[in-house]
């Protein structure tokens, strides 16, 4: 799809580029401003295309910016400015980043504006390079531009300073001074943070939690949305002083914020919505007894230091770094106690099947985590039920009323088997998938539900969903098939109480759960 | 002596744009109807269009519709709005 973001035609030549001889090859001619965010996102994978072919940058900035610009990003391409903004003006750009694909006689064989990882591998393709870009590297897949300098408003004073992101290389934290005689944590306290007091970051203490990650300080992990602020190692590192967290759980924390700002997982969203919805952090492997997760009683409560300050950090940097402060951004009606911290780890030694990561395509030894943007959980009591019918029955009337009873196909849910329930399932001889697969048969919603209740949520979707019976009743099928009900085993040996967990819209157009390597 | 600590928050200034000035009249202009895809949106939207025709003699309205409330505007919903006068977000349902 071709966007209007020049008059330049397929085919037309482009006009001349002072002190640019074209050459015999094809050349990508990048038009970009140093302060927008755009252009930011886009140079590392311009590049990465830099290496195999020719890209010309041109800077819409004085030189001052142009420079700044080029040192930060590390530019592999050669950038010339644009004076006077001749260039941009004969081009009749609208917006920047503009990218020109021209050919050795200088006609533009495709043009393009803003940022979009497809556009840019299918540039590579044509440029003979191998892809520049990859689709969950933690940078969004695409993202609109800014407008062309030329066409700016002329306002004096109403722009701030370019913003100091990149891509590779953050930009190292400011200090603060606290005068003597404030009280530190009160300032903590006021300054930073959820609403519970935090542990001062102090450069002795973030040197400390440095010490467990073996990667530069400045290394930006992921850019957190919905402000997308820079998630440098050592911002995450000051976010985890503050939580509590020990060294060690920089470990879990680096692959944690890259798959919290994974686009399938949506943070965007789960952050901004109205909806209950939390990242709920699943740790599975080897990793729960290194660093002491708590999977057996209270996985979900206070047992737990690693559980609590790997869940408390997530949240802090999702408030500090990504910028949804409940009292603004994330407009959530109700809130959720999950977004102080929600984590809990799979009790794979009371699992009788596959551990939760193993089912995601992990190995056994692999420690993963797993983010699914959920409710708070809905408990089930199932004391007296001997049969893996009678208690994946329980658990099904629960699952019925996520998101709101009427309402079918919209969520997933996973539900958190206590070990004596999966030991009654199992006895029987049932795998796991036959107990996802009886729990879809079996939740639904009874047509009569929907009488005399047109206007109520759900009943407008009836058309789409697939009618079956449920012990000779006729039923909407709540969800749409055995993958939509996750089952993970966590929790005490004593207690037949399992635990149903909404989700938030699910899917390719909501959020989908993701599970990336420790 | 003060306590230094290590700012743990964003520190990337947020872009400031400026507010395209407001329309005086709507006569005559094109406005831009944006459904997010909630249930409801296309009713508001719809009344709204009759109204702006009606009483307010737009020349035009462009309506667009996001694939889905949970993620911001693609690329080329946006690209369509901007050469519009004016648009009306339908938010919520």
């Amino acid at each position: 799809m071709r966007y209007p973001s020049t008059v330049l035609d397929i085919g037309q030549t482009v006009p001349a580029i002072p002190g640019l001889d074209l050459g015999s090859d094809a050349a990508l001619i990048v038009f970009f401003e140093t302060d927008c965010p755009t252009c930011r996102l886009a140079v590392p994978y311009l590049n990465k295309l830099a290496r195999g072919a020719r890209v010309i940058g041109i800077s819409q900035d004085d030189q001052a910016a142009t420079n700044q610009f080029t040192q930060q990003l590390a530019t592999a391409f050669p950038v010339q400015r644009d004076s006077g903004l001749a260039l941009s003006r004969r081009f009749d750009l609208t917006f920047v980043p503009s990218l020109f694909l021209i050919d050795h006689n200088g006609r533009v064989l495709r043009s393009h504006f803003g940022f979009d990882k497809a556009v840019l591998n299918e540039i590579a393709t044509q440029m003979r390079c191998p892809p520049v870009a990859e689709d969950f590297d933690g940078a969004p897949q695409s993202k609109p531009g800014c407008m062309s300098r030329h066409l700016e408003p002329k306002v004096e004073g109403e722009f701030g300073p370019a913003p100091p992101v990149s891509f590779s290389r953050g930009v190292p934290a400011s200090v603060i001074e606290v005068p003597d005689g404030e009280d530190l944590f009160e300032y903590c306290f006021q300054a930073f943070g959820d609403a519970l007091p935090v542990i001062p970051p102090t450069p002795e203490r973030i040197a400390s939690m440095l010490s467990g990650a073996a990667v530069n300080p400045s290394e930006v992990i992921a850019r957190v949305p919905p402000c997308y602020g820079e998630a440098t190692v050592e911002k995450i590192a000051a976010n985890a002083v503050m939580a509590g967290c020990l060294p060690n759980m920089m470990r879990v924390l680096l692959p944690l914020v890259r798959a919290v700002c994974d686009e399938r997982l949506n943070i965007h969203g789960v952050q901004a919505t109205t909806h209950f919805a939390a990242p709920l952090v699943i740790i599975n492997g080897p990793i729960r007894n290194e660093l002491g997760f708590a999977y057996r009683q209270n996985t979900f409560s206070n047992v737990a230091r690693a559980n609590s300050t790997l869940g408390r950090a997530l949240q802090l940097i999702l408030l500090n770094i990504g910028g949804a402060r409940p009292d603004a951004i994330d407009m959530s009606t109700l809130g959720n106690p999950g977004k102080f911290c929600y984590c809990i780890a799979e009790h794979e030694e009371a699992n009788p099947w596959e551990p939760f990561h193993v089912e995601r395509g992990f190995q056994r030894q692999q420690s993963a985590l797993t983010l699914f943007a959920a409710e708070a959980p809905h408990g089930v009591s199932e004391h007296t039920a001997r049969t893996p019918e009678q208690v994946l029955k329980s658990i099904s009337y629960a699952l019925a009323t996520v998101w709101t009873y009427r309402a079918c196909l919209g969520s997933e849910a996973v539900v958190v088997l206590s070990p004596e329930h999966a030991r009654t399932i199992d006895r029987a001889g049932w795998t796991k998938l036959r107990a996802r697969e009886f729990l879809f048969e079996n939740t639904g919603v009874p047509v009569r539900a929907y009488d005399n209740a047109p206007d109520a949520e759900g009943s407008q979707l009836v058309s789409k969903y697939q009618e079956i019976l449920i012990d000779g009743e006729r039923c909407y099928q709540k969800f749409r098939s055995p993958d939509s009900i996750r089952i993970v085993v966590a929790g005490g040996t004593a207690g037949k109480f399992s635990a149903v967990i909404g989700s938030w819209a699910a899917g390719p157009r909501g959020s989908e759960m993701v599970t990336y390597p420790i | 002596m003060p306590t230094q600590l290590i700012n743990p928050m964003n520190e990337a200034p947020l872009r400031v744009s400026m507010p395209p000035a407001r329309l005086r009249s709507l006569q005559g202009k094109t406005v831009g109807l944006l459904d997010i895809s909630k249930t409801g949106g296309n009713l508001f939207l719809d009344r709204l269009e009759q109204l702006l025709r009606e009483r307010f003699h737009v020349a035009n309205v462009v309506r667009t519709a996001k694939p889905t409330f949970a993620k911001p505007a693609p690329p080329g919903i946006i690209e369509q709005l901007r050469t519009v006068d004016a648009v009306v977000e339908a938010l919520a349902d």
